[in-house]
């Protein structure tokens, strides 16, 4: 059961596109694809779903093969496009009659997704007319509006401003509960952090790293120390050699080679009788891994 | 099939609410309507009623009497018109007048050569004086006043002035009226397949480089989008085109007289029957298919609009080549090598065929063949154009050849 994709290789003459790719989502989640750009996840995304023909490898979904006739999945391509001049809800019923559902089911789900992303008022009203996060939201709805199990998102974050970001969210947790399979491409890491359980990283075609996010970071150990002092600690850090990551107003982000210096540089600082305000020990982010990843 | 159904639907709502379609129709109509109103126009004007010219005066001068009697036939032939005798000395004073006063004309007669010479003069040459019928008047009463002074009786003169009546009847199959409505069929063919197969092209292109075909690959195979759009446009076009004849078909019913001549020749559409109607027809769906298959692939090979036209020209250029070929191969009137080239080729033959079918000219075998060669065309091309098509609609980076697109593996 589930999506199962197995070796699989699409090339344009000589360049590889994507290079012997395989991974398998089992349950319902969000699946985190994720490279720079021109990595590849587009092509990824199309080879799977059969818009564009592998060379090589296999994609299923519930042990059958994917394509256009026998599965209906969802899309939302990166690069957006709606009809401009032509009335939102008549095209949301043109794009839902052309996954097969019928006029009045189109219409209804239509109308559905209209409200739950708050953009019922501009049923009648012409794509062009619409702010770009709306514009958005209507794409969005052509992907859902068939109600598919298995959904691509290609950087369904980009150009969205705080308050749409944040409905976009509402809308995946809200995906997620009902049981949708969702495989999400994005370079932004933080994103990709917030949803994902697993992921698989792209570099140049090529799968550089791939699993469950949680045991992926596991495997890295605490490698970073976030602290927060009213004093100033950049000496007493750079004497315990700890590598500053970033310097935020209220905060640093270290460096460290495990929980042993972690310790040891908390000692150092409360015999000097500086209390921390905040003292976090974690794992790498999911952004240095990449860096690190695609950097290599 | 549903798809196909669905996108012909969307395309075809699409393009019959766009301002273009309504207005292009509306000017079209008018033409044909006022197109059709001329021969009335024409009658009214040639009517002998000169009603028209009530409220006009003439002076006229004869000083010599060289047209005797003339002022008075003048009078009874022209009942709506004051004739009235005018002095030479005063013709400067007329002159004036003239210019003022549009409903005034100046008749003069002098000699010239031994003969009568009559001068009409108005304020300009916009005035409607009926300079025809009053010259054939005058000419009239000369000549019948000549007569009588050599001694010809009444029934002599009347005869000698007898305008025989006369009309042109031919033994081919070109007649006047064919031959009018064909060039006309022939040019508006070439105008609706133009137009329609640059539809085509704009809404793929716009839709590429829109990115709604990122949208709409998801849920349809390209070819499915392919022969819906082109089969959504061409029944804008064959709805446009059936109306034109209809609304042309009740105008020339209604407006044209039934009597009406052009250069001695009856209005006819004999021609016109059932058969040359439908065969009229699928060489104008045929020639549309042909070249909206052809045209897709331009606005498909397009990453950004405004590269559209230079992407179209091959295609433009062939259409326009074989419109000629096929628009000379009909007016020559000739069956030769060239005509019947023109007639078999599929690029040329929407367009000379209708030409050949409303004159009478064209053999079944030959119509049967071009219709067969129209349809193998269509079926190569567009797998052709499907094969490109499908390769190149998701292709926004350079711009690759035509043959690196058909070889992609889909």
């Amino acid at each position: 059961m589930g999506l199962h994709i197995k070796n699989m290789i699409k090339s344009f003459g000589s360049n590889i596109a994507v290079n012997d790719i395989s991974f398998s989502m089992e349950k319902p989640g969000v699946f985190g694809l994720i490279g720079t750009n021109g990595a590849g996840k587009t092509t990824c995304i199309r080879t799977i779903l059969g818009i564009m023909s592998a060379d090589s490898g296999k994609a299923e979904w519930n042990e059958k093969k994917i394509s256009r006739e026998n599965l209906s999945f969802g899309y939302m391509p990166e690069e957006r496009g709606i009809y401009m001049k032509t009335k939102v809800l008549e095209q949301l019923v043109y794009f839902g009659t052309l996954r097969g559902m019928s006029k009045t089911d189109a219409k209804k789900s239509a109308l559905d997704y209209m409200e739950r992303l708050g953009v019922s008022e501009y049923r009648d009203v012409p794509a062009e007319k619409l702010s770009k996060g709306n514009q958005q939201k209507v794409q969005l709805i052509t992907t859902l509006i068939h109600n598919p199990e298995l959904i691509f998102l290609d950087e369904p974050f980009s150009g969205l401003d705080p308050v749409n970001t944040n409905t976009l969210n509402n809308l995946i947790h809200e995906l997620v509960l009902e049981k949708r399979f969702v495989v999400m491409s994005s370079h932004q890491m933080s994103t990709v952090e917030e949803y994902c359980e697993d992921i698989l990283m792209l570099h140049k075609g090529k799968s550089v790293l791939q699993g469950n996010l949680k045991e992926i970071k596991k495997g890295y150990g605490h490698t970073n120390l976030i602290i927060s002092c009213e004093q100033d600690i950049a000496l007493y850090a750079n004497e315990a050699g700890l590598e500053l990551i970033s310097r935020r107003a209220d905060e640093s982000e270290y460096r460290i080679t495990g929980d042993e210096m972690a310790q040891s540089f908390l000692k150092k600082l409360i015999n000097e009788g500086i209390f921390p305000i905040k003292y976090i020990v974690k794992e790498p982010s999911l952004n240095e891994i990449f860096i690190q990843k695609v950097g290599e | 099939m549903n798809q196909i159904k669905t996108v012909f639907g969307y395309t075809f709502r699409d393009a019959v609410r766009k301002k273009a379609f309504i207005i292009s129709t509306i000017i079209i109509f008018i033409l044909i309507l006022v197109l059709t109103m001329i021969p009335r126009i024409i009658n009214t004007f040639e009517d002998d009623n000169t009603d028209n010219y009530v409220g006009y005066t003439c002076y006229y001068i004869d000083e010599k009497e060289l047209i005797s009697g003339a002022k008075e036939t003048l009078a009874s032939s022209l009942p709506g018109i004051v004739i009235e005798e005018g002095s030479a000395d005063k013709i400067s004073e007329y002159n004036n007048l003239l210019q003022e006063n549009k409903n005034l004309a100046l008749i003069t007669i002098t000699e010239k050569d031994g003969l009568p010479f009559i001068t009409i003069t108005t304020g300009d040459f916009m005035s409607s004086v009926p300079s025809e019928m009053i010259s054939e008047t005058l000419t009239k009463v000369y000549v019948t006043n000549t007569l009588n002074k050599l001694g010809y009786n009444e029934t002599a003169i009347e005869t000698a002035q007898i305008e025989l009546p006369y009309t042109m009847t031919f033994t081919g199959g070109m007649n006047f009226s064919g031959y009018t409505v064909g060039i006309l069929l022939t040019m508006l063919i070439f105008f609706a397949i133009y137009y329609y197969g640059y539809g085509v092209s704009m809404s793929v292109a716009t839709e590429k480089t829109s990115r709604v075909m990122e949208t709409l690959v998801v849920s349809a195979k390209p070819s499915r989008i392919l022969i819906g759009k082109c089969l959504g446009m061409g029944a804008v076009g064959l709805l446009q085109f059936s109306g034109i004849i209809a609304f042309s078909a009740i105008c020339i019913k209604a407006l044209i007289p039934e009597d009406f001549l052009i250069m001695g020749m009856p209005i006819s559409f004999s021609a016109f029957t059932i058969k040359s109607a439908l065969l009229v027809l699928l060489y104008f769906i045929l020639g549309y298919s042909l070249y909206s298959v052809m045209n897709s692939v331009c606005g498909a090979s397009v990453s950004k609009i405004e590269d559209l036209n230079s992407a179209m020209m091959p295609v433009m250029l062939i259409s326009l080549i074989s419109f000629y070929f096929g628009y000379v191969a009909a007016v020559s009137g000739s069956d030769g090598l060239l005509t019947k080239i023109a007639m078999l080729l599929p690029f040329s033959s929407p367009f000379i065929m209708p030409f050949k079918l409303l004159n009478g000219s064209v053999a079944t075998v030959d119509i049967i063949l071009s219709i067969v060669l129209l349809i193998i065309f269509i079926i190569i091309f567009a797998y052709i154009s499907i094969r490109i098509y499908s390769a190149s609609v998701l292709n926004y980076g350079k711009k690759q050849k035509l043959w690196a697109l058909y070889k992609t593996k889909l």
